[in-house]
């Protein structure tokens, strides 16, 4: 088995349910150890994707690789998978629960048992060790939930929006856990349509967006390179030299406005423009721009809502 | 890779032992069994216990000395009147007192007729008046045909048939039992149902609740099946063995104590007559097995395949049938065990653990069937096994709707 570096890598991938094409022409890496982040408005063909690298489904076309090889049973219980759709087996008390799932990938049930318990220590789930699944919380079977996928310690984690459904206390948990797993080495990609959480946590993001990929880079990098993308303006005076061809389109914020420029305009044509135009220009700052931003910028307006509050999401997808 | 398919075993067993289900059903089963004989017995035997002493006035002679006994046993509390001049108006009298429940009164007439007259205030129940009247009868018969110089006992108990086969084949036949062999291929039918429909809502409930995602992603669907219907079948024998058990126990020590507390239900013994042995008792587990194994796979498949209760419900249709088809066979199969036609459907593999077992246990069967029998269920257990892994590996993962009949084809020749 040949070692890609790879823990995740998807060439020309394609899959589509009747008429409906969920992920188009997709090429995706993730490199080892590395946190990653797939992004996209609910309905983009994330799911569909994991699916697909969890062998769960089978791509029309393409090729899926895990760990440099095809998706099978040895290398997908190496990887620890949290579905979008949580299942539990409600009648089963919490520490059986995760034991089990320990069990059927190769942890003894002692072992398994003594990991479950620190794990439901650290959640301050403790007391409930030995009670039914069914009478917990939604959030707390959620955290059950993901005890059962780290119990086996291991070297990929794939988290299918794994925040959704916890409330802001409990995602800081999380967060903490996901970037204390990412320090120990293990490599991480989760989905999400919560700009904000990909922001904090990601080295690498991957954004999908109606099927396809639209971007696919380290956060950092991104960041430098799309810097030039957002302006943001104060000024006293006419606002004709803010209709050019560089502007994609305009958000204001209440104190200021911010210019959200084509790729690869020039932002100096403005400013220019501007000077001419008789206006008191008070600011004019090329700001880091948020990743919400980059999406919108790549992806096209009307695709996702600000603050991460997805609108137009595509019906019938997986 | 065996290490996982042992964890869903037990897994399986144990949330399914833990439950109040089994226990309920586990000893309310036994429970239920032995208080449909037990409690109408008691209530029969009840009737009788505040009726006063019955003088019997024997007229005859002969009659009392043969109907004590009987009587006795049967809980009537009797004793002998002489026959003289006014008895009747004296033992009405006793009785007018409340010292005598009644009397008997029995004279020649009776020994050619068989006819009694009960003189009661209180009109005894049905089953008492049958014993009474089947004890004088039998009574006068058993004089009459010792008049004759015949053997009564032996007469009356049935007489005997004895088998002198003319070929070999048959020899090893075991002495006919109908009554088992109608209500163990019933049970046979009930137990491979609930246990087989057990694996199919556990399969159900897996991939409705979505949890079968990650449970596949760590092991190969083929061995999840295999657990599942492993630990099921593990729960089954435990229920079936305790059942066996507490019958075991009902019969060689519960009814002995019964019937020493009150002898009045002595005849409640004759029921060990009908008990099956051990050599059948073995054969039934075996057709249980197989039946199972054969039965649960195609019920996982079809679990495998639906998406909710409602599909699953008109989809084990098919199964359903093969279940249905030999208790509707079963009869004329048990009543002519040697016909061509019995003989082909009881080794129709999936007919075999209800028709195969009717006919051994109704006797008529050579060995050599019963033998060949357990080798094609063995060959159909592999096959289905086959088939139905395929179904299942492609179905339990699938949403949307239920599989066509091509869409499964296409599943158990792609998979």
């Amino acid at each position: 088995m040949k070692d890609t570096g790879f823990a995740i890598r998807l060439q020309g991938v394609t899959k589509s349910f009747g008429k409906h094409t969920a992920v188009e022409d997709f090429d995706f890496e993730v490199p080892r150890g590395s946190i990653c982040g797939l992004l996209g408005p609910n309905g983009s063909g994330k799911t569909t994707t994991i699916r697909m690298i969890m062998g769960i489904l089978h791509p029309d076309e393409g090729s899926v690789e895990l760990f440099g090889a095809n998706p099978d049973v040895t290398r997908r219980t190496r990887v620890g998978y949290l579905p979008e759709e949580r299942g539990v087996y409600r009648k089963m008390k919490c520490i059986e629960f995760v034991t089990f799932l320990g069990e059927i990938r190769g942890v003894r049930r002692a072992e398994g048992k003594k990991r479950g318990l620190a794990w439901l220590e650290r959640l301050g789930l403790s007391e409930w060790a030995d009670k039914k699944i069914e009478d917990l919380s939604k959030g707390m079977q959620q955290k059950i939930q993901f005890v059962g996928t780290v119990i086996h310690e291991p070297e990929l984690l794939i988290l299918d929006e794994p925040f959704s459904g916890l409330d802001p206390i409990n995602q800081d948990v999380l967060e903490e856990i996901v970037r204390d797993f990412h320090s120990r080495g293990t490599t991480i990609l989760f989905s999400t349509h919560l700009m904000d959480q990909a922001e904090r946590l990601c080295e690498r993001v991957c954004l999908i967006s109606n099927a396809k990929k639209v971007l696919d880079a380290n956060l950092h990098e991104l960041k430098a390179a799309e810097r030039k993308g957002v302006v943001a303006v104060e000024f006293v005076g006419p606002d004709t030299w803010l209709d050019g061809p560089e502007i994609d389109r305009i958000e204001d914020t209440g104190k200021e406005l911010r210019l959200i420029l084509r790729a690869g305009a020039d932002h100096q044509a403005i400013l220019h423009r501007g000077v001419q135009s008789g206006a008191e220009i008070l600011r004019f700052d090329l700001v880091e721009p948020r990743l919400h931003d980059i999406f919108v910028r790549h992806a096209g307006a009307g695709v996702v809502g600000d603050a991460g509050t997805p609108v137009g999401a595509i019906p019938g997808g997986a | 890779m065996l290490v996982n398919v042992w964890a869903v075993i037990r897994r399986e067993y144990l949330q399914r032992v833990r439950s109040k289900w089994f226990v309920a059903a586990t000893v309310g089963g036994p429970l239920f069994m032995s208080a449909m004989i037990v409690v109408p017995a008691y209530f029969a035997s009840q009737g009788s216990r505040d009726a006063r002493e019955v003088a019997v006035v024997d007229g005859t002679g002969v009659l009392y000395e043969r109907l004590a006994p009987q009587l006795a046993e049967a809980g009537w509390d009797v004793r002998e009147e002489r026959w003289r001049v006014n008895v009747v108006t004296e033992l009405r009298e006793a009785a007018d007192n409340n010292l005598l429940g009644g009397f008997l009164l029995l004279d020649e007439l009776t020994l050619e007729t068989g006819e009694g007259i009960l003189y009661t205030k209180d009109r005894p129940s049905a089953i008492r008046q049958v014993t009474l009247r089947s004890t004088i009868s039998r009574a006068a018969l058993e004089y009459q045909l010792e008049q004759q110089g015949v053997d009564a006992d032996a007469m009356l108990s049935g007489g005997e048939l004895r088998i002198e086969m003319l070929s070999e084949e048959g020899a090893d036949i075991e002495e006919p039992e109908f009554l088992v062999a109608y209500i163990g291929a019933f049970l046979l039918h009930m137990v491979i149902m609930l246990y087989a429909v057990a694996v199919m809502r556990a399969t159900l409930e897996e991939k409705t609740n979505r949890i079968v995602e990650v449970i596949i992603s760590s092991m190969k669907p083929w061995h999840l099946m295999l657990g599942k219907i492993l630990g099921v079948g593990a729960v089954s024998m435990t229920q079936m063995g305790i059942w066996l058990l507490s019958g075991v126990l009902m019969f060689t020590m519960g009814l002995p104590m019964l019937i020493s507390a009150r002898p009045e239900m002595a005849s409640m013994a004759e029921v060990i007559e009908f008990l099956p042995g051990f050599g059948l008792l073995a054969l039934f587990g075996g057709y249980f097995v197989f039946g199972f194994f054969m039965y649960s796979a195609l019920y996982a498949a079809v679990g495998a395949m639906c998406n909710s209760d409602e599909e699953a419900q008109q989809a084990q249709w098919p199964i359903m049938m093969l279940l249905i088809i030999p208790i509707v066979m079963v009869t004329n199969v048990i009543g002519n065990p040697s016909s061509t036609m019995a003989i082909t459907l009881s080794l129709v593999p999936l007919f075999s653990p209800i028709l195969m077992w009717g006919r051994v246990a109704g006797g008529g069967v050579p060995a050599w069937q019963i033998g060949l029998s357990f080798v094609l269920m063995l060959f159909a257990i592999f096959a289905i096994a086959w088939v139905a892994g395929r179904i299942y590996k492609v179905g339990i993962l699938m949403a949307g709707k239920r599989a066509t009949l091509p869409e499964l084809l296409r599943w158990i020749r792609e998979a």
